[in-house]
């Protein structure tokens, strides 16, 4: 029985191993293929991935809820005493999130095969596209925290790779380049948390950590008497696992630093405050690969990061995560409410989506937030892919017609659903999914999330009410400018053909390529999928698989009252929206004062970083480069003179003084000898006439003396 | 009365003379004629002091061997100029500086 497990689960390793190598394997094949434009790269991408979704769904039909981790494992390096494993961890969550990147991935291949088939590098697209979903299908099943981290990092560089996939445009190389910094920033916490999980517990193996029994639910955060200098005693908290009898025992001051990497980490690649500001510039990549980013793949990962760890947070920390994740989520929809660009609204809703995500991991609401990381992910894709029929088209007229429009502006847009019905059909149900309403599969988990947050601030005092309040205020602002976007876009007249009436117009919802994966989206959106009964998310089959469950039992008033309360006003808010906007007045709302400026800028967050942030880095820079290349290239070429002076000076020794010597010593030698030279011309009679001199001389001196 | 004095102040007159010519003529013959100066010069003083040799003549003696020998080396010194000639189409010895290699 054991063995046919065993042999059971080594089969279903081989499928997600299978699943995970799949578009790598399209990555290597895309990157080979001769040109830069084949129709081939699309489909090996679009396979490749296509099979990863099969093997996923056949992975996560063997893992989901069978009580029954698979997890094996190799041995990867040796350090000493320290051995690393490899190896693949398959739980409840792995597999679904196994199951959703390739499913989320599936459509927007599809989709991209038609979008970008007039991009001249189509292959060095799809390479890197099948790399970001391998990168994160990796991610998903890493089973040690040094892969996961390798993975995070594939992650981050790999989307760096496409948001500037445009990369001769100005803005894309500075959005790539924002995103790129920040996910730094959250890696940096990332491995500063995985260091201290490792001094703490001696081991990356993710499952001993949080899985089962794990090491860190084991340890805890005791106050233990320590003797000081012999005579005073003291009390100082450490962090102790109990497992090991206590023989590793850190300051308390480390898990907190730990929480503070993940959480850096989370807010860096799910776009939390402070560190959010880059995904609203990540809309400078492809629409399909927006779609790929605020789905499945790279903000998932954030919140991935959270359940796999979600045993090592303590009360306080799990508050400090809920407050954060309001605060975003209301931040960004709040900011959603003025923006004019059709991409830039959708990515602050996916912020604030994600602030709801966070806060749900606060208030333990665990499974509630991977539902609504579920949901989100068919919704948000639905919209961008939308998004990006739309703003084709929209490019379609600029580019018939010369226009010096943005084809991204909404208050360009209006009067698309009769041209667009089929994608405005999509998009209603995917903006009602957004917003949350019933029948939709959005209304499922945001109702869990918001009704978890009233059950958590029982029992709290009276600041922590403000929680579930703003979550509550965020839900109708959402309602709002999903309403704003859906009615500039599709409703009332084109305003294009206010400003310039006679323009040329023939457009279409596009061939299959588009459709299908629309159609296939708007599928997850409904309720159908997760739950039988539309307005119950207790029945949603994704509870049946976490252990953290909460409020699962209608057991209060808030289960009721909450959905109800919410819708209705929702209802309201977005019939309010509908009667302003309908109108196409260009500007119902007047256009400045406070809150309109905090909105439309962001909450000038970018501003401030600016400021605070990037000019000081910025004059940090330029004066480490002053001093470089005036005070250390100056001391450098200063020694260089000085060499050189040194050089000149004994070349000038050489040259003169023992050249000069030397010269000297030949000049008198031969002076010297052309002396002697003369006597010794050949003339018989010369020769006579000096040996006589001589005798003469000789005798002279010898008179004289 | 001629004193040895003269004599020898004669001889050495000639001796001179022949000693000037040697270094200061440029033809190998007058140069000849200075060695046969000096060489007459030798035996003018050879004769002057045979006079305090009454019983043998020795000077005298000495002075006609000095001729023929003088005879002799003038022939063998006049076949060498004749033979220098003949290679160097001059006798003047400042030109023939062959020795100097």
């Amino acid at each position: 029985m054991n063995n046919f497990l065993q042999a059971i689960d080594t089969l279903t390793i081989k499928f997600a191993l299978t699943a995970v190598l799949l578009p790598l394997l399209a990555f290597v094949f895309n990157f080979l293929l001769p040109g830069r434009k084949s129709k081939l790269a699309g489909w090996i991408s679009t396979v490749a991935i296509l099979f990863s979704a099969v093997l996923s769904v056949s992975v996560f039909a063997k893992v989901w809820n069978t009580g029954h981790v698979v997890h094996q494992q190799v041995i990867w390096f040796t350090i000493s005493n320290t051995v690393v494993y490899a190896g693949v961890l398959l739980n409840n969550l792995s597999a679904l999130m196994l199951l959703l990147v390739p499913v989320i991935a599936l459509p927007v291949h599809i989709y991209s095969t038609a979008y970008m088939k007039h991009d001249g590098n189509l292959n060095r697209y799809f390479a890197y596209l099948s790399l970001f979903c391998f990168s994160m299908l990796a991610l998903v099943v890493a089973d040690n925290l040094v892969l996961f981290y390798a993975f995070w990092e594939l992650v981050g560089f790999s989307s760096y790779l496409l948001v500037g996939f445009w990369f001769t445009r100005d803005k894309a190389v500075q959005a790539n380049k924002k995103a790129f910094i920040m996910n730094r920033i959250g890696d940096i916490g990332l491995l500063t948390a995985i260091i201290i999980l490792f001094t703490m517990f001696h081991t990356f193996d993710i499952e001993k950590l949080f899985g089962a029994g794990n090491l860190v639910s084991k340890s805890t955060t005791i106050t233990a008497k320590v003797i000081l200098t012999g005579h005073a005693t003291t009390y100082s908290s450490s962090w102790i696992l109990f497992a090991n009898s206590g023989n590793t025992a850190l300051p308390i001051i480390w898990q907190y630093i730990a929480f503070a990497g993940i959480f850096l980490a989370v807010a860096a690649k799910s776009a939390q405050f402070p560190l959010h500001t880059w995904l609203p510039d990540a809309m400078e990549g492809p629409t399909s690969v927006s779609a790929l980013i605020h789905a499945a793949t790279m903000v998932a990962a954030g919140v991935f990061l959270l359940a796999r760890v979600y045993p090592l947070f303590n009360d306080t920390e799990l508050t400090i995560l809920a407050v954060i994740g309001c605060f975003t989520a209301f931040m960004a929809a709040s900011i959603a409410l003025t923006q004019t660009d059709l991409k830039r609204i959708l990515a602050y809703s996916t912020i604030s989506q994600l602030g709801y995500m966070v806060m749900a991991m606060g208030i333990g609401a665990y499974t509630s937030s991977l539902f609504h990381l579920v949901t989100h992910a068919f919704f948000k894709c639905l919209l961008f892919l939308v998004a990006g029929i739309v703003i084709h088209q929209m490019q379609h007229i600029k580019e018939d017609n010369q226009l010096d429009i943005d084809p991204q502006n909404i208050n360009n847009m209006g009067g698309l659903r009769k041209k667009l019905p089929f994608t405005f059909i999509v998009a209603i149900i995917g903006g009602l999914a957004l917003i949350g309403l019933p029948f939709t599969s959005g209304f499922l988990s945001k109702d869990s999330i918001l009704i978890q947050s009233f059950q958590w601030t029982d029992g709290r005092s009276g600041v922590f009410k403000l929680v579930p309040i703003v979550a509550l205020l965020t839900t109708w602002l959402t309602a709002f400018y999903v309403t704003r976007l859906i009615v500039k876009v599709f409703f009332g007249e084109l305003r294009l053909l206010h400003i310039k009436p006679g323009i040329k117009l023939h457009l279409s919802d596009g061939n299959w390529q588009y459709k299908l994966p629309l159609a296939f989206l708007v599928i997850g959106c409904v309720f159908s999928l997760f739950s039988i009964n539309p307005f119950l998310y207790e029945q949603a089959w994704i509870f049946k698989g976490f252990a953290a469950n909460g409020g699962l039992e209608r057991e209060n008033v808030y289960h009721s009252l909450v959905p109800i309360g919410v819708n209705i006003l929702s209802v309201l808010v977005m019939y309010a929206a509908y009667a302003v906007y309908v109108k196409r007045k260009a500007n119902p709302f007047p256009q400045k004062g406070v809150l309109f400026n905090l909105s439309f800028n962001a909450w000038y967050f970018d501003a401030i970083y600016n400021q605070i942030i990037v000019k000081p880095v910025l004059v940090l820079s330029r004066f480490a480069f002053w001093f470089d290349r005036r005070v250390i290239d100056g001391f450098v070429n200063l020694l260089a003179k000085a060499g050189l002076t040194l050089a000149k000076l004994s070349a000038w020794t050489d040259r003169y003084i023992v050249d000069g010597f030397l010269h000297l010593l030949v000049e008198i030698v031969r002076i010297i000898s052309s002396f002697f030279r003369v006597f010794q011309a050949g003339k018989v009679q010369y020769y006579l006439f000096s040996m006589l001199v001589i005798i003469l001389a000789l005798f002279i001196l010898k008179i004289v003396i | 009365m001629i004193s040895l004095t003269d004599f020898l102040l004669v001889s050495a007159a000639l001796f001179c003379i022949g000693l000037y010519m040697i270094v200061s003529k440029h033809n190998a013959i007058q140069i000849l004629i200075g060695i046969e100066l000096m060489l007459n010069a030798a035996n003018l003083n050879l004769v002057a002091f045979g006079k305090y040799d009454k019983l043998n003549n020795g000077g005298q003696m000495f002075a006609l061997f000095a001729i023929v020998l003088a005879a002799a080396t003038t022939a063998v010194a006049l076949a060498i100029i004749l033979n220098v000639y003949k290679k160097y189409k001059t006798i003047d010895p400042d030109r023939i500086d062959k020795l100097r290699d």
